[in-house]
C-alpha cells in the first residue's frame, strides 16, 4: 500500500505530474523494474553508478549486471539477489516513470530514499502489509488525528485501500486529502451507514472513470451506463462497507447498521462535514466522499 | 434430489452479485436459477416457484434479507435459506442463525462456497 503514498509522494514533491503518473501507472504491471533500478533501491550502487553502467552497456554488448560486476559495483550474489525481486510495484512505477522520461534514475534515487526515510520504511514495508505502519502513514495522510472519529475513519480508508488493491487494482495514486462542507457528485453511488459512526459513502465519478471503476470490478469491459455498471460500483461500496461493519463490530464492538447502496446518475448535493479521498487510476479520477 | 433438478433461488439488489452467482451455479450444473432483488420480490418467488435453496441477501430495499427469511420460513419451515451477505457480523450471524437460516456465506462469495453449498444440499 505504501507504493500508492510513493506515487503521490511524487506528485507533492512536483517530480512528476498527474498525467505522467496515470501514464506510468497505465504501464506499471509490464514494465520490469532494470537492475539498476532495483540496485539504488537496495542501497547497493549510486544513480551516478547506474549512469555510468547504463552508458558502459552503449559500449559493450554485455548484460548489466555483468558490467556491474566487471566494474566492481555489485557481486554476482548481489545481481541474483536484485533479480529475486522484480515484482515490486513501487519498482516497477519507478522504472515506467524513467522509461518515459518523466523522472532520471538519480531523481528517482533521491525521492525513494527521502520517502523511505520519512516514514521509516524498509523494502519489506514496501511491498507488506505492516497495519500499524498503514494506519500512520493514512491518519497523517488524511489529517485525521484532531477528529474525533479518528478510529473509524483511519480503519475506514485503510480498509478501503485494501479493497480497491484486492478487487479493482494496484495502480492508483491517491491525491491530496479533501475536507470539505459540501459535496457534489456528478454521477455517484451511495450507500449510508447507521449507528456510532452515522455517514453517506459516496463513490463519485466521470461517467469514463466510473465505467473504467465499474468495468474493474465486474471483471468485464462496460461501456454503456446501464444497470450493470451502476450494479459494480454499488456493489463495490457495498461489499466494502459490509466488510467495515464486521471489522467494527469485530474490533471496537460496535454494531453498524447499513442502509441499501443508492445510484445517482443525475448526481447529487449533500451538506455537511465531507472527507474527500480522490484516487487517479489509469482510467481516470475516482473519489470516494465520506460525508459525516 | 441432484443438481440438474435442484431450484435455487438469489436474491439480492446488486445484478452483479446475481450475476456471478449464476454463473457459479451454472458451472456446477444448476440451471433451475430464479432471481429477486428485494426481500418484498423473493417472498413472492419463493411462494411460486418453491425452490429448494434460497440465497439471500441481508442489506435489501423494501424488506431486508432477515425479514424475508422470516416470512419464507413461516410459509415453509423446511425452507433451507442461506444468508450471503458482505456484512458478516456477528449480531447479523446471531440474529440470522435464531432465525432460523440454514447457513451463512460471507461476500465476496466464491465459486468454490457456491460448490460445497450445492454439494451439502444435495447430500
Amino acid at each position: 500500500m505504501f507504493t500508492q503514498f510513493f506515487g503521490n509522494y511524487l506528485l507533492n514533491k512536483g517530480l512528476v505530474d498527474t498525467q505522467q503518473l496515470a501514464d506510468a501507472l497505465a504501464i506499471q504491471k509490464e514494465t520490469r523494474p532494470r537492475l539498476g533500478v532495483l540496485a539504488i533501491n537496495a542501497g547497493y550502487m549510486t544513480a551516478e553508478q547506474v549512469d555510468k553502467v547504463h552508458a558502459e552497456q552503449q559500449r559493450v554488448d554485455k548484460r548489466i549486471g555483468d558490467i556491474a560486476c566487471d566494474m566492481g559495483f555489485l557481486t554476482r550474489e548481489q545481481v541474483e539477489e536484485l533479480l529475486s525481486t522484480q515484482g515490486a510495484a513501487h519498482l516497477q512505477l519507478g522504472q515506467a516513470l524513467v522509461n518515459s522520461g518523466a523522472m532520471t534514475n538519480a531523481a528517482f534515487a533521491d525521492a525513494l530514499n527521502s520517502y523511505k526515510k520519512e516514514n521509516s520504511l524498509n523494502d519489506v514495508d514496501f511491498g507488506g502489509d505492516s497495519t500499524g505502519k498503514i494506519d500512520d502513514i493514512i491518519r497523517k495522510f488524511y489529517n485525521f488525528s484532531e477528529d474525533d472519529r479518528e478510529a473509524y475513519l483511519t480503519e475506514y480508508v485503510a480498509l478501503l485501500f485494501k479493497n480497491i488493491i484486492r478487487f479493482i487494482g494496484d495502480d492508483f495514486t491517491p491525491l491530496a486529502s479533501e475536507h470539505l462542507n459540501k459535496a457534489d457528485a456528478v454521477l455517484a453511488a451511495a450507500q449510508k451507514i447507521n449507528g456510532d459512526f452515522a455517514c453517506t459513502t459516496i463513490i463519485e465519478a466521470l461517467s469514463n472513470s466510473y465505467l473504467g471503476f465499474a468495468s474493474r470490478y465486474a471483471g468485464e469491459e462496460l461501456t454503456e451506463l446501464d444497470e450493470m455498471a451502476h450494479a459494480s460500483t454499488g456493489e463495490f461500496l457495498n461489499l466494502h462497507n459490509g466488510l467495515f461493519t464486521v471489522n467494527v463490530s469485530n474490533e471496537m464492538n460496535t454494531e453498524l447498521k447499513l442502509e441499501p447502496q443508492e445510484i445517482m446518475e443525475t448526481g447529487c448535493s449533500m451538506q455537511g462535514e465531507v472527507y474527500g479521498i480522490p484516487l487517479v487510476f489509469p482510467f481516470g479520477l475516482v473519489r470516494f466522499l465520506l460525508v459525516l | 434430489m441432484t443438481v440438474e433438478t435442484m431450484k435455487v433461488l438469489i436474491c439480492d439488489d446488486s445484478m452483479l452479485a446475481r450475476k456471478k452467482i449464476k454463473t457459479a451455479l451454472s458451472q456446477i450444473g444448476v440451471t433451475q436459477v430464479f432471481e429477486a432483488s428485494d426481500g418484498e420480490q423473493a417472498i413472492a418467488v419463493f411462494k411460486d416457484k418453491r425452490p429448494d435453496i434460497t440465497l439471500m441477501d441481508i442489506v435489501m430495499p423494501k424488506i431486508d434479507g432477515v425479514e424475508a427469511l422470516k416470512a419464507i420460513l413461516a410459509e415453509d419451515p423446511k425452507a433451507k435459506v442461506v444468508m450471503a451477505s458482505s456484512v458478516g457480523t456477528q449480531e447479523n450471524l446471531k440474529e440470522a442463525i435464531k432465525a432460523g437460516a440454514f447457513d451463512f456465506l460471507q461476500k465476496p462469495v466464491s465459486e468454490d462456497q457456491i460448490k460445497s453449498l450445492i454439494s451439502k444440499t444435495v447430500k
